[in-house]
């Protein structure tokens, strides 16, 4: 009984991700193997998977608000989201004077994670997102590149980007945008950050707090901008919603196409 | 002991012993109530709001109030600000200024600390407080997110003069950015009162641009890990505490200078040029030395330093390591307004020729006729615009704010007969540099001045803005007649 | 299309409720409604709002809100670890000893596994009896990485696999009310449960 029941839903699943697969909106990112800033003395494998191309905007998250009233700002559980949620929306209704292109912003993790489990996607894990992040134009690992960092970190000093739309900063080589300049990104994993607010420490191993704490060093003290996002999602907790926080979501590719 | 003493004696030094030890008791007692009263032990009393100030201003002394419950609320802004004339940054705040508000406490007040990181605000913050004694000085307890706030309570059990700065990783960065200043915990009665008080604080900082160079200037990485400075500052910009941010007092009185270091790299050498410290407590802490001509401030670190100001004048306060001063905007004024005292101070001698031995073969100065008008690019309000800000940046220090120059050094350019008689060795002074011995308004000079690299058209502005100020003949310079002078 | 899936979705569950006739534990969607109605609703603030299904050490499948009632003392480890966690589990029966005996049916101590995919019913049953945590009041849960890492999110508690064994988490020890409402938490390894264990006692009297 049940294993049919598993099967037919494996072949809705299926149908739907190709719908997605194809659109334009997603991109494949070919996964790979590289060394994160934080959590590891090991490179992290990161398999193929689609990401947005964009981050989730205000017009999409009014569109998921319609069908999932529960998540409307007069409706969400204090759980979910703090007293921030939405602050900028005039109503359950409308995003007022934000622009309907802009990404939505304000928004608990909570929030995030429905919205992609809504469109049978989910948030990105930090290794994801930055595996896609190192990305310059025109490589799929920027880093080394001359004034690569710096131009990052001159996205992430300028203020009050959020308001700006999607699709107006650098397109990287896999054609995902907006990955740098715009708002932050939640990611699946934010909680993984062994960020304690104290960083002098934190870089000196996490003492009795964290388990394993040893490994939490960076591993390139210069890499200021992820330093920047890594200490960003330290101090964050999944029911906050912050201004120059968004999101966007990745879906895993069905098994016969990772195969390619 | 010696057994042919006889008892007489024995008995007058057991008295005498006795009382010196009883003298010593009693005054080591003494000492001990005074000095040993363990602060953590000490009542509070009532609440408080905490009365913040941003610089170079002081909240008002503790004075002899008891210690209290005292609430602190610092916001966290990240905000673009000017760094020099034409040059902007974005700066990193603690309440809106560089440094950030100055907090005023007495030994066993204690604090209630709130940090707020405004809804705008990019990043996360904290704060570090050198005058916490507990992890990371609150650095952990204070992490906050924008749009978030934080509370955390500490006593204050060493008197002091602290820094505090953002711990948040990068830490460095947020250092640079200028997210420090300073906390006094004042001991039991107070600091002994003075007539002024003032919060001045160093800290350097790393552009993209050059030292000077116009525009948005982003954070460079880099050069703050080779510790390479561009603007090397006091309160946060270049003329932090010059022109009308200057510092004031009136002969006879005394002065307090709360001086921080925030760093986030360089040492400060705190001299005032004029000036000897009558009182520096060092470091911050109990130790006091007297009549010290330039204090050593570590990054992260502060000194109070104090003086009675005896004669009228500009008082100028430099970071010694002196190109800091000239080259990168470690620079400010403390005007001292009141009587003459020639007893301490006179300078109303006439100058004398002194030949050691007859100079010859000294090249005669052309008198150069002005060049004809040339096709202006600028309009003239737009060159007396620019040729501004280019004496801010580069003659301002020497020549001072209105020209005024500094009496046997640097010549002054308001109402100047060597100024106005000839406007191609004006240029000339300007493009490629002067020295030796010159005569202005019957005073004799004899310095350097090095060659000030300008454009051409930065010469003419620059020259028209002076010849067009302070008493001067009006020339209007054109780029033109920069050109023609070789 | 979306339509479609969400049939299919109502099929899985309405398959699940024919399960719930053999097992025990298991509380189904309309029942938790039909119980909601009888009972008062849950405060806002409740971790029984996550609509998460879990699995115990015996294999059975349970969501939150059916420990409601009892207050609810919590830890996140992984049975591999060989670092923190001993002493995390050290710190819970340090706790459990000084509960009153006649309160242990009304407490349940529980320990969410991090390393889901490890950490198995079976495996989770060994490390029971391993640690003589074998009584009803001692319960195991693993889930979805998901829903772990939801649940996590609401503890506040952080944690990353660091390699293919091992995990990186912070020490958080919490309470909860009879409503799954977070009250107390401490953070730390070996530290003095004094508070934690007032918090419980004053729990257990409401």
């Amino acid at each position: 009984m049940k294993t049919i029941f598993r099967l037919a839903v494996a072949i809705a699943v299926m149908i739907q991700s190709q719908t997605f697969g194809q659109s334009e909106s997603m991109v494949k990112i070919e996964g790979g193997s590289y060394l994160p800033l934080y959590g590891t003395e090991q490179e992290v494998v990161v398999g193929d998977f689609l990401m947005d191309v964009t981050p989730v905007t205000n017009q999409d998250f009014l569109e998921f608000l319609q069908e999932n009233p529960q998540w409307k700002k007069s409706q969400v559980r204090p759980l979910f989201a703090d007293s921030n949620y939405l602050a900028t929306w005039p109503s359950d209704d409308s995003y007022g004077a934000n622009l309907p292109s802009a990404p939505v912003t304000m928004i608990s993790w909570y929030a995030a994670k429905n919205y992609c489990e809504w469109l049978e996607m989910r948030l990105p894990t930090i290794d994801e997102w930055e595996y896609v992040a190192m990305a310059s134009a025109t490589r799929p690992d920027g880093r080394q590149e001359a004034g690569f960092q710096k131009t990052i970190l001159g996205l992430y000093e300028a203020p009050n980007t959020y308001k700006n739309e999607v699709g107006t900063t650098f397109r990287n080589y896999w054609g995902v945008e907006d990955l740098h300049g715009l708002v932050w990104e939640w990611t699946m994993d934010f909680n993984s950050i062994m960020i304690g607010g104290e960083s002098r420490k934190d870089s000196a191993g996490g003492g009795n707090l964290f388990c394993a704490g040893a490994a939490v060093g960076a591993s390139d003290v210069k890499d200021y901008a992820a330093f920047m996002r890594y200490t960003f999602r330290g101090s964050v907790k999944a029911k906050y919603a912050v201004k120059n926080l968004g999101f966007r979501c990745v879906k895993d590719l069905p098994a016969d196409q990772n195969k390619n | 002991m010696n057994k042919k003493n006889n008892k007489n004696r024995r008995w007058y030094a057991a008295v005498f012993l006795m009382t010196v030890m009883g003298m010593g008791l009693f005054t080591s007692c003494d000492k001990a109530v005074a000095e040993k009263k363990d602060p953590e032990t000490i009542k509070v009393y009532g609440e408080t709001i905490a009365e913040l100030t941003a610089p170079p201003m002081v909240p008002r002394p503790v004075g002899d109030r008891a210690a209290t419950k005292l609430k602190i609320e610092m916001e966290v802004i990240e905000k673009e600000m000017e760094m020099a004339d034409g040059v902007t940054y974005n700066y990193w705040t603690f309440d809106g200024s560089v440094p950030g508000s100055f907090i005023r406490a007495r030994v066993g007040d204690e604090i209630e600390f709130t940090l707020k990181n405004h809804p705008d605000s990019k990043l996360p913050h904290n704060i570090d407080l050198h005058a916490v004694n507990g992890p990371g000085g609150g650095a952990e307890a204070t992490f906050v997110a924008p749009g978030q706030q934080r509370t955390f309570t500490f006593k204050t059990l060493n008197p002091g003069l602290y820094v505090y700065h953002c711990a948040t990783a990068p830490v460095g960065m947020h250092i640079a950015n200028g997210m420090y200043g300073l906390i006094l915990v004042e001991p039991e009665g107070g600091l002994p009162p003075v007539d002024r008080e003032y919060y001045v604080m160093q800290g350097d900082f790393y552009t993209e641009g050059e030292y000077g160079e116009r525009g948005f200037q982003a954070f460079d990485m880099n050069k703050a890990i080779k510790e390479q400075a561009d603007y090397v500052v006091f309160n946060g910009k270049v003329g932090g505490i010059t022109g009308e941010n200057e510092l004031y007092a009136e002969v006879g009185e005394t002065v307090r200078i709360f001086m921080g270091n925030g760093g986030p790299n360089l040492v400060s050498s705190f001299h005032i040029i004029g000036e000897i410290f009558d009182t520096v407590r060092l470091e911050g802490g109990d130790l006091v030395n007297h009549n010290v001509q330039t204090t050593l401030i570590p990054a992260g670190g502060a000194a109070t330093v104090e003086f009675k100001v005896d004669v009228p004048g500009e008082l100028v306060l430099v970071d010694h390591s002196i190109f800091r001063a000239f080259n990168k905007g470690a620079l400010g004024i403390l005007n001292v307004h009141g009587k003459e005292n020639t007893k301490v101070f006179d300078d109303n001698f006439e100058a004398e020729p002194y030949n050691p031995e007859p100079i010859l073969g000294s090249a005669p100065i052309e008198d150069g006729e002005p060049e004809e008008k040339a096709v202006e690019v600028l309009s003239l309000a737009d060159k007396m615009e620019r040729g501004k800000t280019v004496y801010n940046q580069t003659c301002m220090a020497c020549h001072q704010t209105t020209g005024q120059g500094i009496a046997g050094v640097f010549p002054p350019l308001a109402e100047s007969d060597y100024l106005n008689a000839d406007v191609t060795r004006a240029i000339k002074s300007v493009k490629h540099g002067l020295s030796g011995e010159i005569e202005v308004n019957g005073n004799i000079y004899n310095s350097v001045m090095p060659p000030q690299a300008l454009s051409d058209e930065d010469v003419a502005n620059v020259l028209t803005y002076v010849y067009k100020n302070w008493g001067n003949n009006g020339t209007e310079v054109t780029t033109e007649m920069v050109k023609a002078v070789n | 299309m979306k339509k479609l899936v969400l049939l299919f979705g109502m099929l899985v569950f309405l398959a699940a409720c024919n399960q719930a006739d053999d097992l025990p534990v298991v509380v189904t969607g309309e029942a938790i409604s039909v119980e909601k109605a009888m009972s008062q609703e849950l405060p806002e603030m409740s971790v029984y709002h996550l609509p998460a299904t879990w699995t115990n050490q015996d294999a059975q499948e349970i969501q939150l809100e059916d420990m409601r009632g009892k207050v609810v003392v919590m830890v996140m480890i992984y049975t591999s670890c060989k670092s923190a966690c001993p002493r995390l589990v050290a710190d819970m029966r340090n706790i459990e000893r000084q509960v009153p005996k006649e309160y242990l049916d009304e407490i349940q101590f529980v320990m969410v596994s991090i390393d889901p995919e490890t950490d198995t019913p079976q495996r989770l049953k060994a490390f029971s009896e391993e640690n003589q945590m074998t009584d009803d009041h001692w319960m195991f849960l693993r889930g979805s990485e998901a829903d772990t890492r939801e649940f996590a999110a609401v503890l506040a508690v952080s944690y990353r696999q660091i390699s293919p064994i091992d995990f990186s988490h912070s020490n958080i020890i919490s309470v909860f009310d009879k409503d799954g409402v977070l009250v107390h938490q401490k953070e730390g390894l070996g530290v003095d449960s004094e508070e934690t264990i007032t918090a419980i006692h004053q729990e257990l009297q409401r």
